[in-house]
């Protein structure tokens, strides 16, 4: 399942967009988009990606402000392509692409000196040790060789793998390797890191300790770009969410917390028929989704009539809840229209 | 924050501090300074140094191997210092290379894969060009690795056996070095032709193959093969143009400018044998390097 837990949801809410920086906008795609006051992070023009027989970007607009981005989409959807342009090493078909306020195009190496990238895929030597490849991933983004071993070792530090820098990578761990992916990122000091599938691989508990560590770099001062096709991630760590399908932007909008609407969710042991019917005697809309039964009340009275429902038609619970809207469900709305 | 220790934890014994992430204002080196990291992983990386013990023992037993005959030929050399000259007619720095070139020669095998194919199988090209890196700088750091250890690996015996000759001779030391002051220019130039031909055949073979034994397997059998190959055409007198087959032995070409610089009359190469001069083996390496940059570069530019 793409998506979290109901109670694990936040909802991305159109009318909540701050007047002082911010303003709403639906294209003639029906792509929902926020452009914003301040400098952007990264600026797209009609950025276009034509491989010829896949059309990988097509023309998008988009502005993704300074902060921790996420960028969803399906595999295919154009995610890893928009980060290989952003980083300038795929030069689009058409359009332009400005990073950190300057063209991609005019200046790819000043760029690529201020930004960090996590690839997806592997990426790193096993016959070398944490701090070895660290330092010189440091090395290679200019920094001195000195210089380079003492961040190489305080970045270890900060992702949690001080103790074992001194290890073959090939000795670690899927989750332990994650992490010194995600300390090359950073080790020479970006101003922008682009993370492609950060958790990929990782048990709950070490998603969830790489998700801290990337929160953790707005503390930072660093501006962070998300890949994922993994929503909860999105929604566990990003303000922004950007939102491509097939090329195409659907959404580039800021994430805001969870807020609760008034729909009920509930699934009985056996036939749901009975409850539907008593919800109907008590005047309540429901609608079923497989096994879920969701209902809504206008007058906010939708759990008491869930509950006045059971009793009357004798069901047993195996599932209660309050209904949050996710970015999931967003995400296949919009990409559904 | 971002320059300040924090407490993130304390107890009345210990406090763990977070020193968080440290912004980096310092200086940056600029692409010779990242050529110059490539060169220098590249020297380790070659070595086996800050690698697991297995990767060492290749690496060092070629050098082990290439400093023994050196002493072991010295040793001939001390041995023989009193006899008459005819019997102490040894090998000196241009022969020398008829051994230390069979050893390097699988160095070659061993340590130009080893700089190219890695990289590549396992993914750090994704890294290194998300960082001010272009693919011809990164080539260019990768060529002058190249060059850097092979030269090393003939120079540096070479010029402990020159020492060690000069040590045992009769001349005296520093006569002998004055009298044999040649040595300097022809040996550094003949390990070039030796370097450029190994190290163009072995780049090109290196960029396409996935495998570092791989690579380092064909490598080793293309110059036997092609060597065979030259030397088959060259018999079909029949064949028209045959005689430009022996341009394919490779691997003699080097040994040809090696005799034309030093002056030996050894045996005779294919591509003498066929009315070559020794200037056509010089320009046949320098097409071999011209060669290996197109495809290397291609195949670079290709994948990235």
């Amino acid at each position: 399942m793409i998506g979290g837990s109901p109670g694990a949801s936040l909802i991305l809410d159109e009318g909540l967009i701050r007047e002082d920086d911010s303003m709403t906008d639906t294209d003639t795609d029906g792509a929902t988009t926020v452009a914003t006051m301040t400098e952007p992070l990264i600026r797209t023009t009609n950025l276009t990606q034509d491989y010829g027989s896949v059309l990988a970007l097509d023309g998008l607009d988009i502005e993704i402000p300074p902060g921790i981005t996420g960028l969803v989409g399906a595999n295919g959807a154009g995610k890893t392509t928009l980060l290989k342009i952003v980083l300038g090493l795929l030069t689009p078909t058409l359009g332009t692409v400005s990073v950190l306020g300057s063209l991609v195009s005019e200046n790819p190496i000043g760029i690529r000196e201020r930004i960090g990238y996590m690839p997806e895929d592997r990426c790193l030597p096993l016959d070398q040790t944490a701090a070895d490849f660290v330092g010189y991933a440091a090395e290679l983004a200019g920094i001195p060789s000195s210089e380079a071993r003492r961040r190489s070792s305080e970045t270890l530090y900060l992702v949690g793998l001080h103790d074992e820098r001194f290890r073959y990578i090939g000795d670690f761990s899927t989750g332990m390797q994650q992490r010194v992916k995600l300390a090359q990122a950073i080790v020479h000091d970006p101003e922008l890191v682009l993370l492609d599938e950060p958790a990929s691989g990782l048990d709950p508990k070490g998603r969830e300790q790489m998700l801290d560590l990337i929160t953790r770099f707005g503390e930072f001062g660093i501006n962070v770009v998300i890949s994922s096709h993994i929503l909860e991630d999105i929604e566990a760590t990003c303000e922004w969410v950007v939102m491509l399908d097939g090329g195409k932007l659907i959404r580039s909008a800021p994430l805001e917390p969870p807020a609760e609407g008034d729909e009920v969710s509930v699934e009985v042991f056996g036939d749901p028929g009975p409850l539907i019917a008593a919800l109907a005697k008590l005047g309540v809309q429901a609608t079923v989704e497989g096994p879920i039964v969701r209902v809504t009340s206008d007058e906010g009275q939708a759990f008491e009539c869930v509950r006045d429902a059971l009793a009357i038609s004798e069901s047993s619970v195996r599932r209660l809840g309050v209904s949050l809207s996710s970015l999931e469900d967003l995400f296949l709305e919009e990409a559904g229209g | 924050m971002t320059d300040q220790p924090r407490a993130v934890e304390s107890s009345p014994d210990a406090i763990i501090v977070d020193r968080g992430y440290r912004k980096y204002e310092g200086l940056r080196t600029g692409p010779r300074g990242t050529m110059l990291a490539i060169v220098k992983d590249g020297f380790r990386r070659v070595t086996g140094l800050r690698r697991k013990a297995r990767r060492k023992v290749l690496p060092w037993f070629l050098i082990i191997l290439a400093l023994t005959t050196m002493v072991i030929l010295v040793g001939i050399h001390w041995a023989t210092s009193n006899t008459p000259a005819d019997l102490a007619n040894l090998p000196k720095n241009g022969e020398y290379f008829d051994i230390i070139s069979v050893i390097a020669l699988l160095f070659s095998a061993l340590a130009i894969p080893e700089l190219l194919v890695p990289d590549r199988s396992q993914g750090t090209l994704n890294v290194y060009f998300s960082r001010p890196l272009t693919v011809d700088r990164y080539l260019a750091a990768k060529a002058l690795a190249i060059v850097t250890v092979l030269m090393t690996f003939y120079l540096v015996p070479q010029f402990l056996f020159h020492l060690g000759l000069a040590a045992v001779s009769n001349e005296g030391f520093l006569s002998y070095l004055g009298g044999n002051l040649d040595v300097l220019w022809k040996v550094p130039t003949v390990a070039l032709v030796y370097v450029a031909v190994h190290g163009a055949v072995a780049s090109t073979i290196a960029a396409f193959l996935p495998r570092v034994g791989a690579a380092a397997g064909v490598f080793l059998g293309s110059m036997l093969i092609f060597n065979l190959i030259a030397a088959f055409f060259q018999g079909a007198t029949d064949f028209p143009g045959a005689r430009y087959a022996s341009l394919f032995a490779f691997e003699q070409h080097p040994r040809v400018v090696r005799d034309w610089i030093f002056g030996i009359d050894t045996v005779d190469y294919l591509p003498t044998r066929a009315g070559f001069e020794p200037g056509v083996s010089l320009a046949m390496a320098a097409l071999l390097v011209l060669i290996a940059a197109i495809a290397v570069r291609w195949q670079y530019r290709r994948s990235v």
